[in-house]
């Protein structure tokens, strides 16, 4: 593990203006032509309906056949700057019922915009318990932890 | 369905118990009594959290007359690693596709 961080995070910079870039998550046509990790993952919309409340199921296509199935549902939005939905992968994938949630966040830089993507994951009691007990917080700093151990192990291995 | 890996975050969501993870990384046994006093906690609140790290797989307990010992299980670490690495990925390629379209978009419209 070389990443710094818990929370899977992405920042990347546009120079298109934030409502294009708000867009490209409002619109299924745009949606199915990037939300996924490569050219060779197609992503077939099977349900759009993008506003608070609205729910969304998404089918990958994996290169040899597979098919990986996420849905979720929009759970605050404020266009053109953020974007708050859950994210669950369904079964038989290997991380089916993980709740998590992902924050879009998009802010004016200049005429473009600045893009974060940040996707974490939520524990079953949702976000009172994630407050209560500094979930953020514990995320940040877990990878830092997992950094920590694998090098104890390294340097000196368990008998 | 993948209750352990949201048993492991759950476990992993508590300072102390990242704190006593972090004191066992190096693979030796330690007993309650030694994390105790590590952590100037009381015994109780050490047993707590010691369950909580059993329960979700962390730790393992070897029980020797009184005496409860503690050893890490990198395993459920991978695991969480895992999910988090896969997350990561995913949205950087995402965002990378993300870069194309908005290119082709803006090229379409001037």
């Amino acid at each position: 593990m070389s990443r710094d961080e818990a929370v899977a995070e992405v920042r990347r910079r546009f120079s298109a203006a934030p409502e294009k870039v708000f867009s490209a998550f409002s619109e299924a046509h745009l949606v199915s032509r990037w939300l996924s990790p490569s050219p060779g993952f197609a992503l077939t919309v099977l349900h759009f309906d993008f506003r608070v409340g609205g729910a969304y199921r998404f089918a990958y296509h994996v290169p040899g056949g597979e098919t990986m199935i996420v849905n979720g549902s929009y759970r605050s939005m404020e266009p053109p700057s953020k974007i708050v939905f859950s994210w669950n992968i369904e079964p038989p994938d290997e991380h089916a019922g993980l709740q998590s949630e992902v924050t879009v966040t998009i802010t004016p830089d200049g005429t473009g915009a600045e893009l974060c993507i940040r996707h974490e994951k939520l524990t079953q009691a949702g976000a009172v318990e994630r407050h209560a007990q500094g979930w953020r917080g514990a995320l940040d700093q877990l990878a830092a932890l997992l950094n920590a151990v694998l090098a104890a192990r390294t340097q000196k291995p368990a008998p | 369905m993948n209750s352990s890996l949201d048993l492991t975050f759950r476990a992993l969501s508590d300072g102390t118990r990242r704190s006593m993870i972090r004191a066992l990384a190096r693979g030796e046994t330690r007993s309650a009594g030694q994390l105790g006093r590590q952590f100037r906690s009381a015994q109780p609140t050490i047993s707590k959290h010691l369950k909580v790290l059993e329960q979700a797989g962390l730790v393992e307990r070897a029980i020797e007359g009184r005496v409860h010992r503690f050893r890490l299980r990198q395993k459920p670490l991978r695991d969480a690693g895992g999910w988090i690495a896969r997350h990561q990925a995913f949205w950087t390629g995402a965002v990378d596709q993300l870069d194309r379209l908005l290119l082709e978009v803006a090229g379409d419209e001037s």
